[in-house]
């Protein structure tokens, strides 16, 4: 299984974008894109907080839908999903 | 028209269109890089979620203030000093309605769609932060 991880903004500059990430069976929204942030020490301290969870201006969506903090460490990533992260919009 | 964009938009091409019948008033949001002592702007999107926020920002307006006519272009990519960002046109029976509209759409546009701006300098670059720490893609955004 395979799934895409994007992020954007400062995030992109730290961690790069449109990552196809291996998901194995069972594995969350918060342990995928922990993985895929540790590659970079600056860009996982930009997302998650000392205990690992997302810090609390973090913005993740699941297939362009609002995935609340709180439910990221239960939500299960499928095949061809795709995950965004970023931080506060800043349009207009 | 909603659409995010690199290119520039004709204003004066959006105005002519927006008179529906019906129309009294048209209102026109040009949002513009303005010189904060950088040298550009860079702007960002998530555009498959962007454009359907802007597009449901517009119905909502349009329900709301009975609007006659929306017109939302953003721009990304890279952008001199004085070049517009964000362009909105909307046109109304009364210049009250088409007013509201107006800065429902501006305030949603900044509360909740997926878009970033970074200041370029020249010492480098900073990400302008947002106004609102929470927002993005879900309803909340109204401005009462």
């Amino acid at each position: 299984m395979t799934a895409t991880i994007r992020f954007f903004a400062r995030f992109r500059e730290l961690l790069g974008t449109d990552i196809q990430a291996p998901v194995e069976a069972g594995a969350t929204l918060t342990g995928l894109v922990r993985r895929i942030a540790k590659q970079n020490s600056e860009g996982y301290e930009a997302i998650f907080d000392e205990s690992g969870n997302f810090r609390e201006f973090v913005i993740i969506m699941k297939n362009g839908k609002r995935i609340e903090r709180g439910a990221a460490g239960i939500t299960l990533v499928s095949d061809n999903d795709e995950i965004a992260v970023f931080p506060p919009v800043a349009g207009g | 028209m909603i659409a995010i964009q690199h290119e520039d938009v004709d204003i004066g091409a959006l105005v002519r269109n927006a008179k529906e019948n019906g129309t009294g008033a048209v209102v026109v949001f040009d949002g513009i890089v303005r010189d904060d002592d950088i040298r550009q702007i860079e702007l960002e999107a998530y555009e498959e979620v962007a454009v359907p926020e802007l597009r449901k920002i517009a119905r909502e307006a349009s329900e709301k203030f009975r609007l006659l006519h929306v017109d939302i272009v953003h721009r990304i990519g890279r952008l001199d000093i004085g070049e517009n960002i964000l362009v909105i046109v909307v046109s109304a029976g009364h210049r009250k309605e088409a007013y509201e509209g107006s800065r429902f759409i501006i305030e949603a546009i900044k509360a909740g769609v997926p878009i970033w701006k970074k200041e370029l300098t020249k010492q480098g670059g900073r990400w302008v932060p947002g106004e609102h720490p929470h927002g993005s893609g879900q309803p909340g955004y109204h401005i009462s």
